[in-house]
């Protein structure tokens, strides 16, 4: 209990500290809201409305108590661009990333686990020399040509599968549900999903396969083997459900890290999401909106690495007491 | 290093963190002037550009302009910067750089040339406002100012070529080129001859959306952006593609023709009963999308509500000439002017959206004593009495809009959608599979478009010059960009046909003026192109008495570096 307690403080002071590198940072930054006004006829008076509007006007201190305060209530504040609460704009473009993400990672670890445990039973074969080099190059290449690839062939060769958005053109639905399970949202998702998992599927691949490759010389394993089982239940029952588990927690970490990196597969397929808007508030220097999709970010990887470890305490008790 | 705080720290915040900066800038400004006398080297001249990523021709244009003057015997250094930082050191810290890659882009109201002649260059305009090069001459503005109030198209247009000559004479800009717009079309959905192109402008524009004459089944317009809208909303614009979606929503007393001049749109007409008196009437069959027919009232309070209050701040300079205005009849109104303004059709009447008093007068009251403006506020249903009506909003995604039928001019085809496509390559895929038919801006290789034309001849493709320029800009200020001479040889130094084919790919023509080819009502066909070469800028150079020795520039006499270069 003491642990879990311990590792939330932990969590809560990271948060802190992350909220807090996120409010200056902006603010360090060159540039200010204001470039992106320029106007011929806007006075000093108007720049100061603007500026007051944004609450720019106050001292350093006062806006990072406002913003620390509100953002303990809830309150992300308001895009300075949007003029609408950063939790709406965010609320947005979080369907269509968290679909994008889970999916993506959920094709990306199945394969790679079902791979990197098959691998490591042709250690030393021609299949190996083969595919982990494959393995590796795909890692290994940009996403942005992953995908530029894909929409060559399927999209503007084949026409297999729409060339961008996250719906047709003029798509009508009745609700937000209904369009994220519809056929059409779903014919746009493969595209990005494909790359997102090709991106993403070395890691697992290469984890369960080194992890396996150390537990296939367990004496436990030896003792299946004696007992004369077969290898492919060997490898499935035996081997890869020990190997899972450093595998289980990049998963979590992994979803935290693409959350907010999917900038490349988002604009490549014109996806919708939160990565695009991330970009462009940089950009722009929205501070809240800005800081509010960095602070969501955060907050999922840290909150997930918070479950990981509670969970791996539980799994594994040494861990809690190490 | 002192002077490298302010480029590297928001300027607002750099003494609140650290008041070590006061210190230090004022450590800069009794920093010894660099040259002193004659014989002394140019000091370096950092030219800034856009980076690679954001502008890759104005990145491009600017290397090859470094190296250009780098054969003058200058030592310089091309630096790229993001937009904002480049704003920022450009806009709010005048005295702190030297040159900088800079454009005006194209909108159909600087079809007008007041923006470009009075706003660029007048000296009012110095401090603050858009003449950030500093540039200030008596002679100039003297006819800035008349021509903005000469009302009589003809003696207007001599000033405007006057302006443009001394312009030229002066040099506070070397103009670059004028791009081409390149934009195309589905000529099996759409009748060729309905899709309109707008001078300076291109074939996206308000004529072709309400025009537009579907050939078969595909009633829907299907467009493209390359970045997000930030809000749809009648008293706030943020970014381009919000303009193209407002103005089919929200209409406007006048509109810019596709001749590039004002006509009366929501206006049945307008007319100066004297220089500083206008009198408008409105039609008398509009009608909100909410049914309710627009009225006298509507017009006045979408004047007034920037006008008299500040609660619609990015409006306000629209109106800033107005004085006053009465209603004087069931569908007409007086509007007083404080001074004289001829572009004031195009500036005011074609600029500010006719909203519904019934919607936003309450929400007008809701702000009143508050810090909170109208464009925080939203209207879920966007109510306009433009030819299209909001359907539904993902700015994203997409926007779509429906055509207003009981609109006097209603559109012919059903629906436009707007979609958010920042992949320039997925774009012509779009095209040519039939999920984009109005390409209406296009930001990838101009070839890869004109080989699709060529392989598919239901692609049309349509290109204009620009009404924008892109252009270097000198800070008049600081020496030896004070020096006309100076400006002219590095202008001279240029060779815009390289740029053009190297940087523009062939897609943009030479600048020579501020004001474009593509309006050529003003634009001055007297002001030619300067004779450009190495040769003639070291010639200009030498009759300016700069010398080059040991490889180096050096001043003339009496020449002084006071201001401290950029970091």
């Amino acid at each position: 209990m003491s642990f879990a307690l311990r590792r939330l403080a932990h969590s809560l002071f990271v948060l802190w500290a992350v909220v807090t590198i996120l409010f200056l940072m902006f603010r360090l930054m060159p540039g200010n809201p204001l470039a992106a006004y320029i106007n011929e006829q806007l006075s000093e008076d108007d720049q100061r409305l603007i500026m007051a509007q944004f609450g720019l006007n106050r001292p350093l201190y006062e806006q990072y108590v406002i913003y620390v305060w509100n953002l303990a209530q809830g309150n992300l504040g308001m895009s300075f661009f949007r003029r609408e609460p950063v939790w709406d704009v965010l609320k947005s473009a979080l369907p269509n990333t968290l679909i994008l993400t889970i999916t993506g990672l959920v094709i990306a670890y199945v394969f790679g686990i079902l791979a990197g445990a098959w691998l490591a039973t042709k250690r030393g074969t021609i299949t190996e020399a083969l595919l982990v080099p494959t393995a590796l190059a795909t890692r290994a290449a940009p996403e942005f040509w992953i995908g530029m690839i894909l929409l060559t062939v399927f999209a503007f060769t084949f026409g297999w599968f729409p060339s961008g958005g996250a719906n047709s053109a003029g798509a009508a639905y009745t609700s937000e549900w209904d369009r994220v399970l519809s056929r059409d949202y779903a014919l746009h998702l493969v595209l990005p999903a494909l790359t997102l998992a090709l991106y993403l599927q070395g890691l697992p691949l290469l984890l369960m396969r080194s992890t396996m490759l150390e537990i296939l010389h367990d004496e436990f394993i030896t003792m299946a083997r004696i007992k004369g089982l077969s290898p492919w239940r060997i490898t499935i029952h035996h081997a890869a459900r020990n190997a899972l588990l450093p595998v289980v927690t990049a998963f979590a970490l992994g979803l935290g890290a693409t959350l907010g990196g999917n900038v490349v597969v988002e604009t490549v397929f014109s996806w919708p999401g939160l990565g695009r808007l991330l970009v462009s508030a940089v950009a722009q220097s929205d501070y809240p909106l800005a800081q509010g999709a960095f602070f969501l970010i955060s907050l999922v990887l840290i909150v997930l690495n918070l479950a990981v470890d509670l969970v791996y305490g539980w799994l594994d008790p040494r861990v809690s007491h190490g | 290093m002192p002077n490298s705080i302010p480029r590297q720290v928001s300027r607002r915040h750099a003494l609140t963190i650290m008041g070590a900066a006061t210190l230090l800038s004022s450590t800069a400004l009794t920093r010894p002037a660099i040259a002193q006398a004659a014989g002394d080297p140019v000091r370096k001249i950092v030219l800034i550009t856009d980076t690679q990523g954001a502008a890759p021709q104005a990145y491009q244009a600017g290397q090859l302009i470094a190296q250009a003057w780098k054969q003058l015997g200058l030592d310089v250094e091309a630096r790229p910067m993001a937009r904002q930082a480049q704003t920022d050191l450009v806009w709010f810290n005048r005295d702190k750089w030297d040159t900088t890659m800079w454009r005006m882009v194209g909108r159909p109201e600087r079809s007008d040339p007041d923006e470009m002649t009075f706003n660029l260059f007048h000296s009012s305009t110095a401090p603050r406002g858009f003449n950030f090069v500093g540039y200030n001459s008596t002679e100039y503005d003297k006819v800035a100012e008349q021509q903005r109030q000469t009302v009589d198209p003809a003696a207007r247009q001599k000033l405007i070529k006057q302006a443009q000559e001394i312009i030229s004479r002066d040099a506070p800009y070397a103009f670059l080129v004028h791009p081409n717009t390149l934009q195309a079309f589905n000529q099996t959905v759409f009748e060729p001859a309905s899709i309109t192109v707008q001078k300076g402008v291109g074939i996206r524009n308000f004529w072709t959306f309400i025009g537009a004459t579907p050939k078969g089944a595909q009633k829907t317009m299907i467009i493209n952006s390359g970045t997000a809208l930030q809000a749809i909303h009648p008293l706030y614009i943020a970014g381009a593609p919000d303009s193209w979606v407002n103005e089919l929503i929200w209409d406007r007393l006048v509109r810019i023709g596709p001749d590039g001049l004002p006509r009366p749109w929501a206006a049945e007409s307008f007319k100066f009963t004297d220089e500083k008196t206008v009198d408008v009437v409105i039609r008398g069959d509009m009608t909100f999308h909410d049914g309710k027919p627009v009225t006298i009232d509507d017009v006045i309070f979408s004047f007034e509500a920037p006008l008299t209050t500040d609660k619609s701040p990015m409006f306000k300079p629209f109106v800033t000439d107005i004085d006053r205005i009465e209603k004087t009849g069931e569908r007409a109104m007086r509007i007083h002017l404080k001074r004289v303004n001829a572009a004031f059709a195009t500036t005011a009447l074609g600029r500010v959206f006719i909203v519904p008093k019934h919607v936003w007068e309450p929400h007008l009251k809701s702000v009143e004593g508050k810090p909170d403006t109208l464009e925080a506020i939203r209207d879920p249903m966007n109510v306009g009495s433009g030819p299209f009506r909001q359907v539904r909003a993902r700015l994203n995604e997409e926007v779509v809009i429906e055509r207003h039928a009981a609109h006097w001019a209603a559109p012919k085809v059903e629906r436009v959608v707007l979609r958010v496509i920042p992949n320039a390559e997925a774009v012509v895929g779009m095209v040519r599979s039939g999920e984009i038919n109005l390409l209406s801006e296009y930001g990838g290789d101009p070839d890869v478009l004109e080989k699709l034309s060529k392989d598919n001849p239901a692609i049309k493709l349509t290109q204009v010059t620009d009404v924008g320029i892109e252009f270097m800009a000198f800070n008049n200020r600081r020496p030896p960009f004070d020096d006309p001479a100076f400006r002219s040889a590095l202008s001279a130094a240029i060779d815009r046909n390289v740029l053009i084919q190297a940087a523009w790919n062939g897609y943009a023509v030479e600048s020579v003026s501020h004001v474009s080819p593509a309006i050529d009502f003003w634009h001055s066909t007297e002001v030619k192109a300067p004779a450009t070469g190495i040769a003639v800028a070291r010639s200009l150079l030498d009759k300016a008495g700069y010398k080059v020795e040991a490889g180096r520039l050096r001043y003339p006499a009496g020449k002084k570096e006071t201001l401290q270069p950029p970091g």
